[in-house]
């Protein structure tokens, strides 16, 4: 196994991490750097459980080979948590129940971090494309969901399901 | 006081990615083990060579069959267990040597190194071929592959039969699930020759494994402990595995701490998947729509050793007769063994599959008669105050009201009106809190609860949270009895060695049967408060919404723990108690009250079937609950929507296809579960009525929720398009046969 020296941009601060280029980031922040918010569902770049951000934009670490990635900023869940926005869609993640067993959660936050961030990427769509590469096995994704519509002001966009049992059922009937 | 309102006390760690699963974990010392699997489906081990493995640098250990015991064990009464083959592998993947080294390279170069030579053997995969005389056995000791073989019969059916204006039926067959948790399989397993073994693995029912793994080792239970941090899903995958026992004969041999986490391929290779069934049923109705009778004969394919399958199983051949009157039933069950991969737990077990069966021979009687489905559901559904065919005491049910409900939140009656390729689909559930046929020695929970010295109560509980809110819910249960904010309230969980004994999270009883001893606890802590406020504060004290009164002063818990601690020598007061529930053990022909509290649920599925492609889309759904009184909004709907989901990927897309045995499609590209897109807004609804036997009044949600969703969804189809799926999954692909009618379609639509 090769071994170099890599200059990274994790959070905000510069790390230096000694390795094989062709590591997967996620195993360089989980088991070099013990940033276990980054989580590992199958590391074939299907479930997005291991989602970061590169230069802003969620990626899955698993599949990324740390010689990629150097220069760039790299956001680790660990790394949001100042955000006053992505703070304000934790509290209704919590409130609504928007994660159960939370195996998945981080990368789904780190996805919608972005989509905060950056909601132009997703305009079309709404966060039903963001969230496209993040599988939930426990919600159903419908608190999800109902989080994102709190911090949107409560104002349903198409994408966001009205809360279960909230809205009147006929509305819902009638659809 | 209000009822809990915190979904989950441990989400704000889990949003955060501060929570630490068992893969997140690390001992010193700590070896990567690997595990060598068969890739034949049934083979005799000629000879396995570890030379060359024990020869590469970083291996400590090499194991096979050789360096283990090889008592009789199991998680069942079926004791047909290894820890590593001996002579026989029986199916792809089954366990035959395992390595612990330094670096999960070495452990790789170490797997590739160890030469075994197979002699394949004639291998069986279907059950009824696996019945047949001369089929290949899969264990000597059952020459006949069938370890479990159920009779029920109440009433006299063939009479019934004899009289039906109507009778419809037909062969219904269930699909392989994989219970698809995203936290992969993991453990870490450290030996000492004082404390024995210790596990740190995401076992949802630990008390019960360590039991199986003590055996294993032939040891006393007590020198097993198992430590369970939380749980990435499991829905029924993690509760024994013998990836467990394989790192625990690896710290054994190799004196230091082995850690094994499954890659996805891994996973899905051995989770153990739902058990497929086949299932022949038939109902007879009289003119009215009067159910007379069922009849169903249900083939289990068990895999090749037995983990779960006996009482998913037992539960296809009884549990939906507690939700119908169906006059009469009979019941044959065989369960059987197979090369395949075995086949275990997945929330709804047993109930779900024959409920699919059911619930579409129901709407086809309701078709032959030309009644409403939901009409014919309501004529023959059981009541409050009944007691069932099986013995089930409901003392509480809601059902009607629930499909009465759930017919006006989805439109029902749109129903006649939808145009082709739309459907609407209703089907009913009902389950248990609890289960007492679980273990033959008792049902019941241990609960302690304790006064902190900062105030805060501590609630320990050998039951299991797995991410569903059981914690939440006791932390509420617990604050309601002593008068607190539930935010003062800690419940630990989770320890075999530290925490009480308990049977664990299964059968949906959790919230009723844990419930129920945490609120006792708290109830004993309360009155013990009341006691030694009098004793502290003089006999005019007074206990009220968790603070002491006396003499106009007012004593919060803190202050009370304070002088608790200086009056007792440093100790702090504590209560401990335990809840039995009034239930009986199912007699052999499965009679018996088995839970304190049923749950039931009526759901409605609306589809849209695209004719170009074969898809359908699920695109509304609603579901009613009867849960007694909801003590945690969000965590009981999040169960129901969570069910739903689950249920609407296993009716429509998922499927673990095999071919001789081996799995074709083990990686989540191959096996697509729902996403985000796949699951339509789920309208959830409670009605709430106090069960008497619940904690204030409460039932469970987990399983029922998931019980009547294949079948909504199929009712769905069969609706939108004029014919019936009778084979999960229906894919675009069998929808698009059936409707272009190639002649291959046969087998899978009527």
């Amino acid at each position: 196994m090769t071994e170099e020296v890599f200059t990274l941009r994790i959070n905000g601060r510069t790390t230096r991490w000694t390795g094989d280029p062709l590591a997967p980031l996620a195993d360089v922040l989980r088991d070099g750097l013990g940033l276990t918010g980054t989580k590992i569902g199958c590391r074939t770049g299907e479930c997005g459980a291991c989602t970061i951000l590169l230069d802003g934009r969620p990626v899955m670490s698993c599949l990324l080979p740390v010689a990629a990635v150097q220069e760039m900023d790299i956001r680790t869940i660990e790394g949001l948590a100042s955000d006053s926005r992505f703070e304000a869609l934790a509290d209704a993640m919590a409130a609504c129940g928007g994660a159960q067993c939370g195996y998945c959660t981080p990368g789904i936050m780190v996805t919608l971090s972005a989509a905060l961030q950056h909601p132009d990427w997703f305009a079309d769509s709404g966060y039903e494309a963001a969230l496209k590469n993040n599988l939930c096995r426990c919600t159903g994704y419908q608190a999800i969901r109902e989080a994102i519509a709190q911090v949107q002001g409560g104002a349903t966009s198409t994408a966001v399901a009205a809360p279960a049992g909230a809205g009147p059922a006929k509305e819902v009937a009638s659809r | 006081m209000s009822p809990v309102v915190t979904p989950h006390t441990d989400l704000p760690d889990k949003i955060h990615g501060r929570t630490r699963y068992v893969a997140d974990l690390h001992l010193p010392g700590e070896l990567v083990g690997a595990i060598l699997r068969s890739p034949h489906a049934h083979a005799r081990i000629v000879s396995i060579d570890v030379s060359r493995a024990l020869a590469i640098p970083g291996v400590h250990a090499v194991l096979t069959g050789k360096d283990v015991p090889h008592p009789a064990f199991g998680p069942t009464q079926y004791k047909d267990w290894n820890i590593l083959a001996s002579d026989r592998v029986r199916f792809v993947g089954d366990e035959v040597a395992a390595v612990a080294a330094e670096t999960p390279e070495a452990a790789a170069a170490a797997l590739n190194a160890i030469d075994v030579v197979y002699d394949p053997l004639p291998a069986v995969f279907s059950p009824e071929e696996a019945l047949k005389s001369g089929a290949p056995v899969v264990h000597d000791e059952k020459p006949d592959n069938r370890p479990m073989h159920i009779k029920i019969e109440r009433g006299d059916v063939d009479a019934a039969f004899a009289r039906a204006a109507i009778v419809r039926g037909g062969r219904y067959t269930t699909n392989r699930i994989y219970q698809g948790h995203l936290e992969p399989i993991g453990v870490i397993a450290t030996w000492a020759e004082a404390e024995g073994l210790t596990l740190i693995t995401p076992s949802h029912i630990p008390y019960r494994a360590r039991e199986t793994y003590a055996a294993a080792f032939g040891l006393p239970e007590e020198k097993v402990r198992i430590q369970v941090p939380p749980i990435g899903g499991s829905f029924g995958a993690k509760y024994v595995h013998k990836a467990h026992l394989i790192a625990a004969a690896l710290a054994r041999a190799a004196r230091r701490p082995v850690r094994i986490v499954f890659d996805r391929y891994e996973d899905m290779l051995t989770a153990h998947p739902r058990v497929p069934l086949t299932i022949d049923i038939r109902i007879a109705a009289d003119a009215a729509g009067r159910f007379l009778g069922k009849d169903v004969t249900v083939w289990a394919d068990a895999g090749a050793r037995v983990y779960w399958s006996p009482n998913v199983l037992a539960t296809a051949c009884s549990r939906p007769d507690s939700l119908y009157h169906f006059g009469s039933v009979r019941a044959e069950g065989h369960l059987v063994y197979t090369n395949h991969s075995p086949t275990t737990c997945m929330r709804g077990f047993g109930n779900a599959e024959m409920l699919f069966a059911v619930e579409s021979v129901i709407d086809e009687i309701a078709e032959g008669l030309g009644m409403d489905p939901a009409e014919v559901r309501l004529k023959n559904i059981v009541r409050k105050g009944e007691t069932t065919v099986h013995g089930y005491r409901l003392d509480s049910c809601e059902l009607e009201a629930c499909v009465t409900r759930v017919m006006e939140l989805s439109g029902w009656s749109r129903r006649k009106d939808l145009p082709k390729y739309r459907g609407l689909g209703m089907a009913l559930g009902n389950h248990v809190s609890g289960y007492r046929g679980i273990d033959p020695r008792f049902e019941g929970s241990t609960a302690v609860a304790r006064l902190r010295a900062d105030g805060q109560v501590e609630v320990e509980t050998g039951e299991i949270d797995l991410g569903q809110g059981m914690s939440a819910t006791y932390a509420g249960i617990a604050a309601r009895v002593l008068g607190v904010d539930p935010a003062r309230v800690l419940v630990k969980s989770g320890d075999t060695g530290r925490y009480p004994f308990g049977i664990g999270t299964l059968a949906s009883r959790s919230t009723v049967i844990g419930g129920n001893a945490v609120r006792l606890a708290a109830e004993r802590l309360r009155e013990a408060l009341e006691r030694f406020a009098e004793e502290a504060l003089g006999p005019g004290a007074r206990w009220r919404d968790g603070v002491a009164e006396a003499d106009g002063k007012v004593y919060d818990l803190a202050e009370l723990a304070r002088l608790y601690r200086a009056r007792h020598a440093g100790d702090v007061l504590e209560a401990r108690a335990s809840y039995t529930p009034d239930t009986d053990f199912p007699d052999p022909s499965f009679y018996g009250n088995p839970s304190p509290a049923y749950p039931f649920a009526a759901h409605v599925a609306e589809v849209e079937v695209d004719p170009e492609t074969g898809r359908a889309r699920v695109t509304g759904y609603w579901a009613v609950h009867d849960a007694g009184v909801v003590l945690n909004r969000a965590a009981a709907t999040g169960q129901v929507v969570g069910g739903v989901a689950q249920g609407i990927g296993w009716a429509l897309m998922e499927d673990l296809k095999t071919h001789s045995g081996a799995v074709q499609n083990l990686s989540l590209l191959d096996y697509r579960m729902p996403g985000m897109a796949d699951v339509p807004p789920v309208v959830v609804e409670f009605v709430e009525v106090p069960d008497p036997h619940g904690p204030f009044g409460a039932k469970s949600v987990g399983e029922v929720a998931i019980d009547p969703v294949p079948a909504a969804v199929a009712n769905a189809i069969a609706h939108a398009l004029g014919v019936r799926g009778k084979a999960l999954p229906l894919t675009g692909e069998v929808i698009w046969r059936a409707l272009h009618d190639d002649g291959r379609a046969a087998p899978l639509m009527r």
